[in-house]
């Protein structure tokens, strides 16, 4: 982490005002992270991923508008580069496949704590 | 059999074969009625040796009371009157016994016109007579037994459908006495939409076609009432090949038709509060998953947040609270699955059951096995459910109940549907000196009827030996409610 030398830009998209919140405050207490936007569906998620060219999106999986799968394949499709980091309060093995699949490097669930949360959007963004 | 003319050897021979004739007896009177000759046939049958009835009159064959009214001259009279005479009836043996005879009784004229005698012929026809009655009272037990059933009406129809026979039943079912009904058209059963449709004619040529008919539905009763009858109806034909009627038997199956339909009722019913308890259930963990876990993600995440900002000395009270939140969260996660498992909807039973496995089992220290390699069709999602719900009640038990180290579930695609068992190694199923608890009970009870209510069976097998099997089957054809099964996106 010593060798940090760009802000790392981070997009999150979750359906609860509760969570994009708490994560937007989780995320930007870390000074090498920024926060440039927070999407409340899918279809924002995708439109700001394509304004913002974010490095990491943190998509939840169930939301409208297809959901973290759809925007996963969505965003990549634009920008392959972009590294999607699922979080999730699924735990089940069929959603976490499914969000694989769509092309998410790692599922993190909800509920794990913060330091977690930022260790995995640091290495989402250095994968 | 004059002197003058010496019987040439065709006589001979002619007499040596009905000397020798046993099944008849063959014999000779003279014109009066006294015997003349006497064969072996005749011996056998009557009992005497030839120098015994030689010369003797032949009314010794009769009984007292044929004699009494003369019938043996009686017979010669008619036997001369129409050269011959058949009669059948009792004769009495040498040793006093009866046998039952069939006489053939000729006059014999010379070729002047003179009466010679007679020619007597004789069978015994005892044991065909005890046939010919065993067949009559064969068959008048047979006609009793038609006509004392009351359960079934039982009847026969001529070729062209009229009623020519009615026994007990078809009175009592169909409310007509025999000669009210007989000789009429079997068509007066049949409400008139089936008259307009020509059922009954159609009936009848689907009999001969097919050889047999079966059918159910309304009848018509005598009053006018309406009754739901199984019927079939078996076209008859004689030796020869050629129709002879239709034999008719017909059920009233009103009773038992009435009680299916409360059974169904039921079992719809049921099979509604089912569903409405599904979909409540669903209902209820989406909120709990979208609301109540999300909330308490949200909170630990604020929580984590303020324990960096605040004095080392409330760290240890925060870390307490964030735990807190924490164990509610997996508590919320594992009623969220109790509810409705959410991954059945998008990701199928296996995935599901073994989700289920390894969360919750593997941690009572039980090695769970699914195995799933016959299950060649995943079954629907309403009965995906059903299974597991099944599949969840009867873990429950192995966990409380079984001391159970091994749990295997099998799952096979078979007749239709789905096969399920649930096996564990432990102590059996509940035997009688340990009466089931009721709560148990009602779990099994709910096991079976929510397979039931699925259309399927549901069985229990233990032993201390052998542990418990939980065995199943679900039919994969929704049974009763719709679907349903929508996942809300």
């Amino acid at each position: 982490m010593s060798a940090i030398r760009t802000v790392l830009r981070v997009l999150i998209s979750d359906d609860d005002p509760m969570i994009r919140e708490a994560l937007r405050e989780v995320l930007e207490a870390e000074p090498d992270i920024e926060v440039v936007g927070a999407a409340e569906d899918a279809d924002e998620a995708i439109a700001l991923a394509g304004q913002y060219a974010p490095a990491v999106v943190v998509l939840d999986v169930r939301m409208p508008g297809g959901g973290g799968p759809r925007a996963a394949r969505e965003i990549l499709r634009h920008r392959p580069d972009t590294r999607i980091l699922a979080f999730s309060a699924y735990d089940d093995s069929g959603t976490v496949a499914e969000m694989m699949r769509a092309g998410s490097v790692e599922y993190l669930l909800k509920g794990a704590s913060n330091i977690e949360i930022v260790a995995a959007v640091r290495r989402a963004g250095t994968t | 059999m004059s002197d003058d003319s010496a019987p040439p050897p065709l006589t001979a021979d002619f007499r040596l074969l009905v000397q020798d004739v046993v099944d008849y007896a063959i014999f000779m009177l003279d014109p009066t009625g006294h015997i003349m000759s006497w064969n072996a046939g005749a011996e056998r049958i009557k009992g005497y040796a030839p120098d015994e009835i030689i010369g003797k009159h032949f009314s010794v064959f009769y009984p007292p009371e044929d004699n009494a009214a003369d019938k043996p001259a009686l017979e010669l009279e008619q036997a001369i009157a129409e050269r011959r005479l058949e009669d059948e009836g009792w004769r009495i043996r040498k040793d006093g016994t009866r046998f039952w005879a069939n006489v053939v009784i000729t006059a014999l004229y010379d070729d002047r016109g003179v009466l010679r005698g007679f020619g007597k012929v004789t069978r015994d026809l005892t044991d065909r007579r005890a046939a010919d009655q065993a067949l009559f009272e064969s068959e008048e037990r047979f006609r009793l037994l038609v006509q004392g059933v009351l359960d079934y009406a039982i009847f026969m129809l001529d070729p062209q459908g009229y009623v020519v026979s009615w026994n007990g039943g078809a009175e009592r079912i169909n409310g007509y006495a025999p000669e009210e009904i007989i000789g009429k058209h079997f068509s007066v059963f049949y409400p008139p939409e089936d008259n307009a449709a020509d059922k009954p004619a159609r009936e009848l040529e689907q009999a001969i076609a097919e050889g047999r008919l079966a059918d159910e539905g309304w009848r018509i009763r005598k009053d006018g009432t309406r009754f739901w009858a199984n019927i079939v109806i078996t076209a008859l034909y004689d030796d020869h090949g050629s129709l002879r009627g239709f034999g008719k038997v017909t059920r009233d199956l009103t009773d038992r038709r009435a009680a299916e339909q409360a059974l169904d009722e039921r079992r719809r019913l049921l099979s509604h509060l089912v569903h409405a308890q599904e979909l409540e259930r669903r209902r209820i963990a989406w909120d709990v998953h979208d609301d109540s876990i999300q909330s308490m993600v949200a909170v630990g995440m604020r929580l984590q947040l303020l324990a960096g900002r605040l004095p080392e000395e409330h760290r240890a009270m925060l870390d307490k609270l964030d735990d807190a939140v924490r164990a509610t969260i997996s508590r919320l996660r594992t009623l969220v699955f109790q509810l409705r498992p959410t991954s059945i909807d998008r990701h199928g039973l296996v995935a599901t059951l073994n989700d289920f496995l390894r969360d919750v089992v593997t941690g009572w220290g039980v090695v769970p096995v699914l195995h799933h390699e016959e299950l060649t069709e995943e079954p629907p999602t309403e009965t995906a459910i059903t299974i597991f719900r099944i599949c969840q009640e009867a873990i429950t038990n192995v966990r409380k109940h079984a001391g159970a180290g091994s749990l295997d579930i099998y799952l096979s695609t078979m007749d239709g549907g789905t096969m399920t068992r649930v096996v564990d190694d432990g102590i059996g199923f509940s035997q009688p000196e340990t009466p089931p608890e009721p709560m148990e009970h009602f779990g099994l009870i709910e096991m079976r009827e929510r397979a039931e209510t699925a259309g399927g069976w549901w069985t229990v097998v233990g032993s201390p030996e052998k542990g418990t099997t939980v065995e199943f089957w679900l039919p994969s054809a929704s049974h009763g409610a719709g679907s349903g099964a929508e996942v809300p996106s």
